[in-house]
């Protein structure tokens, strides 16, 4: 049972029953949905990770996903871009929609999927390579650029991750030689060099200090006006700060979903006002 | 709460006694295995350094009786027979190592693979001589290097297999989910990013199963034999340094016996380079 | 379902806000009732009471609010909790004020008083109002106490009845006034003291207001009574 609006409802109902206007949407008045997803259980062997759910990701936005650890948010997260699938024995039955297409049928070029759906992880992963050919990897699966448009590709990608200042002069040098929060950066560089139309992002600063944190925050504040955005965190001041529509998630069902400011004033749930404000029982 | 330092002087002493008793026992083992480690050395040295000039690399190996003659044919061959060996046995090894980690993993092939990698690793080297004799030279009739590289090759093989695969294993999945969100297909994965990060360890692995075959000498008694003037043909029994010590050691020409601890150190300098190299390519990684 | 924080510290803060807040209301309401009671038996004694004990009202008014800013900078409130704190802060400057109308009450009294002259002005209506004013701010700290909507929406619709008996005093004042100018002088203090209950009375109806925002997270300030109501009945 969804107690699951439609984005159109909590757009246009304000506390007080008034219509009110929501500031990024303009003259238009049909929001447009990256993913849609209906009745998304999921199972990891017998064990059912996530149950029934429902839930639109609007494009052009930020979505974040909280909860208590095992309530199923990364399980979600890694069901839009099906990287379960590298997992025996880990199933989801329901339907996603991506843009229309349905990505959870069989016989997907689930690959193709994945560069259209980029993900990244907690911890950052840089290749054994040059920070230039980290980019230059993900850009060539599905690129053919000459070396000049490679390079424009890499300053560009680097430069939308903020980091193009301090990694120009060491492009050739390897990925390992950044600290800890340059290489995340470097790894949503990467994901970005692709061009997705949606990024998925699992808990990208937990393992990052509150200056490299504060910086990659701001970084998704800039990248939402050009990529649909996901994210998952633990930290839930974190999604106050950089998300528009945040849903609460327990047990692998979604408890909530709505803007960030009214989950935060005034959620619906009790479930969700105890969790977010600090009533663990 | 305890508001003193409280240090008791009793517990101290007798906490100092125990740890000089345990650091005595373990420096008197570790002494006692480098004694016998530090005397096989010097014997090595004192006696094959004195063969050790430059008639070792230009003279072939001596007929019985003969004066002088060095090595030059065995050290030829051996490193001919070695380098062949690790051009096969290298991409077979690393290509079994990459299926079993990246792609075989629980499947029936992979473990019964394993298993049978695992019974070759500790199979008498005699044994594989034996097999390549009845198969290969028996068949042709006549002993080569080729046979010997066989030989050789099947020794070498499960070792860099298994070295392959624990290297790999060792590489963080997490590494391999980021190229798999980039949209990369499996086998770009596997190559071009789990390879390449546990390059330094399978490099390693190999090193280290050259450092292996270099010694081995049952095997090639059966196959490559032995050859008493220098020869590179492959098809032809081919000298080599283990088959000749062995010839040499026990024979009563004294010059045939000087060349043979010349030839152990030989192989012994060659077995610990590799170590060493092996050793310092690892550490590159480790700080890398 | 769980009613208490993780960390109980946070409990502690949070419940101290609000029992800050009920005893300055207490101070406040005993105020008013003082001063009351100094116009009715006009003793100037009683009047200076009121004035001297203005300052504790400040002085809370200053206490709890920087506890409020404490919170927020320590606990980054959210939902029910932020609700709470926005409200406090906000309740304690609306009782501050009703101080403040208290202790107008008293001085004016007290100029009364001194000026020596004999008051011909049946002042029942303020008497009325005063005590309805004090009921009032009771009523609605004990909603704030209870976080009950109903009776909050109570006491915003009661403010409306004080406003009537203003107008009536007014009406009435403007008559004596018309008839007699030598009443002017004591006409105008008592307006300004009927003034101060009618305003005591709306500050009541403020922290009513609060109290639907903190159970409910409607803002009801401005709004028709009927939707206030509603507001207050939702569950």
């Amino acid at each position: 049972m969804s107690n699951m609006k439609t984005m159109f409802d909590l757009n246009r109902a304000d506390s007080q029953g008034g219509i009110v206007e929501t500031m990024n949407q303009g003259p238009q008045h049909a929001t447009i949905n990256a993913l849609e997803v209906r009745n998304l259980n999921f199972f990891y062997g017998a064990f059912q990770g996530l149950k029934n759910i429902n839930l639109d990701i609007e494009q052009g936005k930020v979505t974040a996903f909280i909860g208590p650890s095992g309530c199923g948010k990364s399980t979600l997260l890694r069901t839009l871009n099906r990287m379960y699938d590298l997992y025996p024995g880990q199933r989801a039955e329901g339907e996603i929609s991506f843009y229309g297409q349905n990505i959870l049928e069989p016989g997907q070029d689930l690959n193709l999927l994945r560069s259209r759906i980029g993900m990244v992880f907690q911890k950052p992963t840089p290749f054994p390579m040059s920070i230039y050919e980290n980019i230059a990897f993900g850009v060539r699966l599905y690129e053919k650029l000459s070396r000049s448009e490679m390079d424009e590709r890499v300053e560009w990608a680097l430069n939308k991750a903020a980091l193009w200042n301090e990694a120009k002069d060491k492009l050739s040098q390897s990925g390992l030689s950044l600290s800890g929060g340059q290489q995340q950066r470097l790894c949503i560089a990467r994901a970005v060099a692709v061009k997705p139309s949606v990024i998925l992002l699992d808990e990208p600063t937990s393992a990052l200090d509150p200056i490299s944190t504060g910086k990659i925050e701001e970084l998704i504040h800039e990248l939402k006006n050009e990529y649909t955005i996901a994210i998952v965190t633990h930290n839930m001041q974190q999604a106050a700060r950089v998300s528009d529509y945040t849903a609460y998630m327990y047990l692998g069902s979604l408890i909530e979903y709505g803007k960030t400011d009214e989950i935060f004033i005034k959620p619906k749930r009790k479930e969700t006002e105890d969790y977010i404000t600090g009533r663990f029982g | 709460m305890i508001r003193s330092a409280n240090i008791n002087p009793e517990i101290f002493a007798r906490r100092k006694r125990t740890n000089k008793i345990g650091l005595t026992l373990s420096m008197a083992a570790m002494g006692l295995g480098m004694i016998f480690l530090l005397w096989i050395l010097s014997v090595l040295f004192i006696k094959g350094f004195g063969a050790i000039d430059l008639n070792l690399f230009t003279h072939s190996t001596p007929a019985p009786g003969s004066e002088d003659g060095g090595l030059a044919n065995a050290i030829v061959g051996s490193l001919m027979l070695v380098g062949c060996c690790t051009l096969l046995s290298t991409p077979i090894g690393v290509l079994a190592g990459l299926y079993l980690s990246e792609y075989g993993d629980r499947s029936r092939v992979a473990s019964v693979t394993r298993f049978v990698t695992d019974i070759m690793l500790s199979a008498p080297s005699i044994v594989i001589g034996l097999f390549v004799y009845a198969f290969v030279v028996a068949q042709v009739r006549h002993f080569s290097g080729w046979a010997g590289t066989i030989a050789l090759a099947l020794i070498a093989i499960p070792v860099v297999v298994r070295t392959t695969e624990n290297m790999l294993r060792l590489v963080p999945g997490s590494l391999r989910e980021a190229a798999y969100a980039l949209g990369a297909p499996k086998w770009k994965v596997a190559f071009m990013i789990t390879l390449r990060a546990a390059q330094s360890g399978v490099m390693t692995g190999i090193l280290l199963s050259l450092a292996r075959v270099s010694g081995e000498t049952a095997p090639l008694l059966f196959t490559a034999l032995n050859n008493q003037f220098f020869s590179t043909n492959m098809n032809a029994p081919m000298a080599n340094l283990p088959v000749v010590i062995f010839q040499f050691a026990m024979s009563p020409y004294d010059n045939w016996v000087d060349l043979a601890w010349g030839g152990a150190l030989l192989i012994t300098f060659a077995v610990l380079g590799l170590n060493i190299l092996a050793r310092v390519v690892f550490s590159q990684k480790v700080q890398g | 379902m769980p009613d208490k924080h993780l960390s109980s510290q946070f409990d502690a803060d949070l419940n101290s806000l609000s029992s800050r807040l009920l005893e300055m209301g207490g101070l406040v309401e005993s105020q008013i009732a003082t001063a009351m009671r100094a116009f009715t038996q006009m003793d100037i004694d009683t009047c200076n009471v009121v004035i001297e004990n203005e300052k504790l009202v400040n002085d809370l008014e200053i206490q709890i609010d920087s506890a409020c800013t404490e919170l927020i900078a320590r606990r980054q409130p959210t939902a029910r909790d932020l609700r709470l704190v926005m409200a406090v802060s906000k309740a304690i400057t609306n009782l501050e004020r009703a101080g403040d109308e208290a202790e107008r009450v008293a001085k004016r009294t007290r100029r009364l008083i001194e000026s020596g002259v004999p008051n011909n002005i049946n002042v029942a209506e303020i008497r009325l109002s005063g005590q309805m004013a004090i009921s009032l701010l009771r009523r609605s700290l004990d909603a704030f106490a209870r976080l009950d909507t109903v009776a909050a929406a109570d006491v915003v619709q009661e403010d409306r009845q004080i406003d009537e008996e203003f107008r009536a005093f007014v009406r009435k004042l403007i008559t004596y006034m018309m008839e007699d100018p030598h009443t002017i002088t004591t006409g105008l203090d008592m307006l300004t003291i009927a003034k101060a209950i009618e305003r005591i009375g709306d500050h009541a109806k403020n922290i009513a207001e609060f109290v639907i925002y903190i159970a409910k997270g409607s803002d009801v300030r401005h709004m028709p009574h009927e939707d206030l109501v509603r507001e207050a009945n939702k569950q």
